[in-house]
């Protein structure tokens, strides 16, 4: 029982740690259609602002949130300043946020230097049978649930979600309709932007604090959102969390954790080599289809 | 002989008139003395700038001409780095051991290129996702040869290295001549001739069409009979080739190889040569690759920090206002200036 708790608890801190690192980029990619490259980047400014203010005397749940409006407000300017140009050129949107990216990482190593001091993992552990499990990551994978939950009434239940499914659809038909379709970019940008420095705040004190720290995150953000594909982005990134998640903490535990992200990588090559779209175009299919089946 | 000048001046590239190859002769031949004229250390210094190019030369190819953009294309100069130190290593004292490295390196760079391309390419995948997976392929490659420190991490008699990356590689060599200062030097510069006049040839042949076609419109090209799937593949195997052969010289210049030029800051530059100068021009690339190597090399061997920064910000600046790069809407704004003086004198 204790070996099948642990197991469960591994996996559950995985695809928490996968949805987290992929959340912000999902946002953006799904509404706008945009790799955002400097994904890593805003992760390191949430956990920079974390950080600063936690050591400032700032409670640690406080600095978090202040780090989803301190990445919001850089993100919205990031929109406004150079993104807005790139709009259906989707490649030129990703190599000119990898120059942003540049730019920020480097920017950060001349203005603080290379590390900053860590933040000691709030919450403790506590042990069952031979295990010992840590609160805190516990309570991200609560975190994570209420993150879905959020994002689900945020676009079903509220007017911007209903404007910005809307635009998503049809740009041009919203803003004859009245939507100020300009407005809902640099607010989704701005969102996206938000979570990531959210999510930077939530794993700060499990990483540590560097100019490069968005490196980490890049190729486990990456291949969620390449293997959940673009159709239903909240979906595909909950789905291919979970799978990940299910590839990687078993092979990570028997191989080490290189052997587990190589894992990753197979995992997607194939994944999309199966299901193109990824899977959540795959998951859709099957339920218009089990609908459509309904119907007749 | 007359088929292969008609490639060459073929429409694929800018430069075609005769003030273009009269000026582009005399710079080939100011090369061609420059050693003759500066010290060891320079010369030395601008074959590094030179054995950079045909990397930017496969990245031009790769995302100009065919519309696929790779961020990981460096993972192809290390492995080709990689495997030419551990064969020649190995031979060490063998006359034939670099060459026997140099088509290691080539094919080594080329089969991990042909196993990755035929998932993506093959899947159809979206545009967005290829640049993201090249990209966290060389960011494991860079984690996997970052933990290769120690004695166990050996193959043969060549140690990995870890972070200190692989050490004493040695030089090339055909028989029993050594290429080392000036002859690595003239070697450098055959390598980038030619490759840019046989890419130069590829563009313009049946094959460049097809694939610029391809890059215009995937479905229209597919529908007129071609396998884009394949030929997608081809390209980006032959540049990953090109981006193995400037491993190959790189390891050569400088008898070692870390694992942080598979890193994602090295990354980053060929996509910036690239963009700087104008894809969809390869003489543009070369040109953007030599000077702003020059320029981040001159930087950061004076110390100083800010180069990543500069780098970066040219390329936010040139993907803002200058969409087609900056030397080819250089060279575009030059060709009006000359056709409207000498409207007569184009051939």
């Amino acid at each position: 029982m204790p070996l099948v708790l642990s197991l469960l608890y591994q996996f559950g801190t995985g695809a928490a740690f996968f949805f987290l690192a992929a959340l912000g980029l999902v946002v953006i990619l799904g509404m706008m259609n945009i790799i955002n490259l400097a994904h890593g980047e805003l992760m390191m400014i949430g956990a920079y602002t974390a950080t600063l203010t936690y050591h400032a005397g700032v409670p640690f749940w406080l600095s978090v949130i202040l780090s989803f409006f301190v990445a919001a407000a850089f993100g919205a300017v990031l929109e406004l300043l150079i993104v807005r140009r790139f709009y259906g050129r989707q490649l030129g949107a990703l190599v000119v946020t990898w120059g942003v990216s540049l730019v920020l990482g480097q920017g950060t190593l001349l203005f603080f230097g290379p590390f900053l001091p860590s933040i000691g993992i709030p919450g403790g552990s506590f042990s069952y049978g031979d295990f010992s499990f840590s609160a805190y990551w516990l309570i991200l994978v609560l975190i994570s649930l209420l993150l879905i939950l959020g994002l689900w009434w945020l676009y079903n239940r509220t007017p911007y979600g209903l404007q910005a499914k809307a635009t998503m659809q049809n740009a041009d038909m919203a803003r004859s309709l009245g939507v100020r379709t300009p407005l809902i970019y640099t607010l989704t940008f701005s969102l996206g932007a938000g979570l990531a420095g959210l999510s930077g705040a939530l794993l700060a004190p499990t990483v540590t604090i560097a100019p490069f720290m968005g490196q980490q995150f890049v190729a486990p953000a990456f291949i969620t959102v390449v293997v959940g594909g673009s159709a239903n982005v909240i979906a595909g990134a909950v789905a291919s969390s979970a799978l990940l998640a299910a590839v990687k903490t078993p092979i990570g535990m028997a191989f080490g954790a290189f052997s587990g992200t190589v894992a990753l990588l197979l995992a997607a090559l194939i994944i999309i080599r199966i299901m193109p779209n990824g899977i959540s175009a795959s998951l859709q299919k099957f339920f218009n289809r089990r609908a459509g089946g309904a119907m007749r | 002989m007359k088929t292969i000048i008609g490639l060459i001046a073929g429409g694929g590239d800018i430069g075609r008139t005769r003030v273009f190859w009269i000026g582009f002769g005399v710079i080939v031949l100011l090369f061609l003395l420059y050693p003759t004229q500066t010290s060891a250390f320079r010369v030395s210094n601008v074959s590094f700038y030179l054995l950079n190019i045909p990397l930017g030369l496969g990245m031009a190819l790769l995302w100009g001409y065919c519309g696929v953009l790779s961020f990981g294309h460096v993972a192809y100069f290390g492995i080709a780095g990689y495997t030419y130190g551990v064969i020649a290593g190995n031979m060490s004292g063998h006359p034939l051991g670099p060459l026997a490295g140099v088509a290691g390196g080539l094919l080594a760079s080329a089969f991990v290129a042909g196993i990755f391309g035929y998932f993506v390419f093959y899947a159809r995948v979206q545009k967005w996702i290829i640049p993201i997976l090249t990209l966290v392929l060389t960011l494991l490659l860079e984690t996997f040869l970052g933990q290769t420190a120690g004695y166990q991490w050996r193959i043969g008699s060549v140690l990995l290295g870890g972070y200190n990356g692989m050490t004493g590689i040695p030089w090339f060599q055909l028989g029993g001549f050594v290429f080392e200062g000036y002859s690595f030097y003239y070697l450098c510069l055959l390598v980038v001739l030619a490759c840019y006049f046989s890419l130069r040839m590829l563009v313009n042949s049946n094959f460049g069409q097809v694939i610029v076609a391809i890059r215009e419109d995937e479905v229209r090209t597919e529908l007129l009979g071609y396998d884009i799937r394949a030929r997608q593949l081809v390209v980006f195997v032959l540049s990953a080739m090109l981006a193995g052969l400037s491993g190959l010289l790189y390891v050569q210049w400088g008898n070692y190889i870390t694992p942080s030029q598979v890193g994602l800051l090295q990354a980053a530059l060929p996509v910036i040569w690239a963009a700087v100068g104008g894809t969809t021009s390869l003489l543009a690339v070369v040109i953007s690759a030599f000077t702003l190597n020059w320029v981040t090399y001159t930087l950061s061997s004076q110390g100083n920090q800010y180069a990543m920064v500069i780098i970066g910000t040219l390329l936010v600046v040139t993907m803002l206002f200058f969409p087609r790069g900056i030397v080819v809407m250089v060279a575009e704004r030059l060709g009006r200036l000359t056709t409207r003086r000498t409207a007569s004198s184009k051939p």
